[in-house]
């Protein structure tokens, strides 16, 4: 979805995946850290497990909100040591949509 | 109805079982999934899992979906025509649901 979700969106009951802003510390070993605000994507998708009658007996449609376009950023980050660069790469969301966890690139997480 | 608020709910569906192609014996039985709308995320991957996993994963997703946390057994009488013989299967009915850990859906 391209809708951006911002303060006016009533959060608690937004579904869907929508881009949002996110900031956060740009840190690595040898740099001190930046403050980086950026786009990334947040929502809620539609997910279920229904019960069949074959193995493995539970069917299941498990979506999560990520990227689905994205812009390659670069930022530089203060204070490197000489023999590290001090350049540090990050995905900006330009859209997000509902679809499985790709292990391929992503990080695949619960919280 | 399924879906109105966010959050992972018992949703009921109506199971028909055959126990051959063409239907000779059936049965039909309700029985309830877990439907909904869990919270998800994802964003620029920390500089650690950026080195674990050697700078492919670049994107974290921190999310949750709707699953069966509580289950039970459900037994479905199957009736036969003309025969007073009939066979019962089992199959599963959710009893709690919960926004959970996403896992590799199978189909």
């Amino acid at each position: 979805a391209v809708l951006c979700v911002s303060m006016t969106t009533p959060l608690q009951s937004f579904r869907g995946c929508a881009v949002r802003e996110f900031s956060f510390v740009a840190q690595k070993p040898g740099c001190k850290g930046l403050h980086i605000t950026t786009e990334a994507c947040w929502g809620r998708c539609h997910t279920w497990e229904r019960p069949i009658l074959e193995p493995p007996f539970i069917h299941r449609h498990h979506r999560v909100c990520t990227y689905s376009r994205i812009r390659h950023m670069m930022a530089r980050l203060p204070g490197c040591l000489p023999n590290v660069s001090s350049l540090y790469h990050y995905p900006m969301a330009l859209q997000c949509h509902c679809t499985f966890c790709s292990m391929e690139d992503t990080e695949c997480q619960t919280f | 109805k399924e879906g109105q608020t966010p959050g992972c709910h018992l949703y009921p569906i109506n199971v028909t079982i055959r126990s051959d192609r063409r239907g000779t014996c059936k049965g039909t039985h309700l029985v309830y999934a877990c439907v909904g709308y869990c919270e998800s995320s994802a964003f620029p991957s920390r500089y650690s899992v950026l080195v674990a996993s050697n700078f492919t994963h670049n994107i974290t997703s921190a999310s949750r979906c709707c699953t069966i946390s509580k289950d039970a057994k459900v037994k479905v009488r199957l009736d036969c025509p003309r025969g007073r013989h009939y066979d019962e299967i089992e199959i599963l009915t959710a009893k709690a649901c919960r926004c959970d850990m996403c896992r590799k859906s199978r189909y």
